[in-house]
């Protein structure tokens, strides 16, 4: 979860966040060197006396053409590969469907057997101590660490977004619309986001929470809860 | 290579990189820096004109910099990629030693078998 007054990115726990933070690295370096440049050539600026001497400026022209292509490319290659590794679906062990409500979310675990439940913010006032205001569930969604996980986004009322900052996953649930979208925990732990499209009074009142473990404790908690 | 996460107060570099946290970023800021001064002060004392050793100093900090940068990122990948090559080899190791699955046992297997 998010320290207070935090500023960066959460750590990473899926491959895919790994290779988001490593381009927002990229981008910001790339950013630096423009800012670096951009501040020298505003203190020449500031510095000269003006004068209309200047008749062909061909070799500058060429220079500002030329420079913020490589920069484009520089950005582009990257950001590009990590789209269309986002779009990678690779044969999940799981699928699971997330499915928006006012004010609270319902997961159904459809490849077993029925298992389905809704999951609601625990109210402060409930809160045991030690825990998250605003970010604890009554239910969480357990998915097994190191399994790619299929999961489809949708909406009962209005839109609402499923999204966990630390698996770099965000995906709109539209009513009527069925959203794909794919992660794997590199680790297990819990996980937590919030609703990201304002749907109504209590849109920040109706958290996600992943709780990502191995294999058997997955196996164990759905038997319970079919059961 | 120097990361500094919780310890450190953060230092964001023009109020946006925090070159503390980010791996790679304070030794290409420093290596940037070091060639500037390099390549300004070696032009300088070559042509004796200030202004463009300046345009040269500004040049060559921005050039080693994102040199630096870009090596030292590929290599940080590179390492990645050996570390999970290592990881999933030592738990393969643990899952599979002992069991007809284990490389090592039908690799002594073989050496017995050949002898």
């Amino acid at each position: 979860m998010a320290n207070h007054s935090q500023f960066g990115f959460q750590d990473a726990s899926s491959p895919i966040m790994e290779e988001l933070v490593e381009f927002h690295d990229h981008a910001l370096m790339v950013a630096l060197a423009i800012c670096s440049l951009v501040l020298y050539l505003l203190t020449l600026m500031l510095m000269e006396k003006l004068s209309s001497n200047t008749v062909d400026a061909q070799e500058v022209e060429l220079i500002w053409t030329i420079l913020p292509a490589i920069v484009l490319i520089l950005l582009a290659l990257p950001s590009l590969q990590i789209l269309y590794m986002m779009d990678e679906i690779d044969e999940p062990d799981l699928t699971l469907k997330a499915i928006g409500h006012q004010w609270y979310w319902s997961y159904e675990y459809t490849d077993f057997k029925d298992l389905t439940f809704d999951s609601y913010m625990i109210p402060t006032a409930e809160l045991p101590p030690g825990h998250f205001r605003l970010l604890e569930v009554d239910h969480r969604v357990v998915v097994p660490m190191e399994s790619p996980i299929r999961i489809i986004v949708t909406a009962d009322d209005v839109l609402h977004s499923w999204a966990v900052p630390s698996l770099g996953v965000k995906t709109d649930a539209i009513p009527g619309r069925l959203n794909q979208t794919s992660f794997i925990t590199t680790r297990p732990g819990i996980f937590y986001g919030q609703c990201s499209e304002i749907c109504g009074a209590n849109h920040s009142y109706m958290p996600i929470v992943v709780e990502s473990t191995p294999l058997a404790h997955f196996e164990s908690w759905s038997t319970l809860l079919s059961s | 290579m120097w990361i500094c996460k919780d310890v450190c107060q953060s230092f964001k570099l023009l109020g946006f990189l925090d070159v503390q946290s980010v791996p790679c970023a304070r030794e290409s800021v420093l290596y940037g820096s070091l060639g500037s001064l390099v390549v300004g002060l070696g032009h300088f004392l070559a042509t004796s004109r200030v202004r463009r050793s300046c345009d040269f100093a500004v040049g060559g900090f921005i050039c080693t910099m994102l040199g630096y940068w870009f090596y030292c990122r590929y290599n940080l990948a590179q390492q990645r990629i050996r570390q999970r090559m290592l990881k999933e080899g030592m738990r393969n190791k643990i899952l599979f030693e002992g069991s007809s699955l284990d490389p090592e046992r039908k690799q002594t297997g073989n050496e017995r078998s050949d002898s």
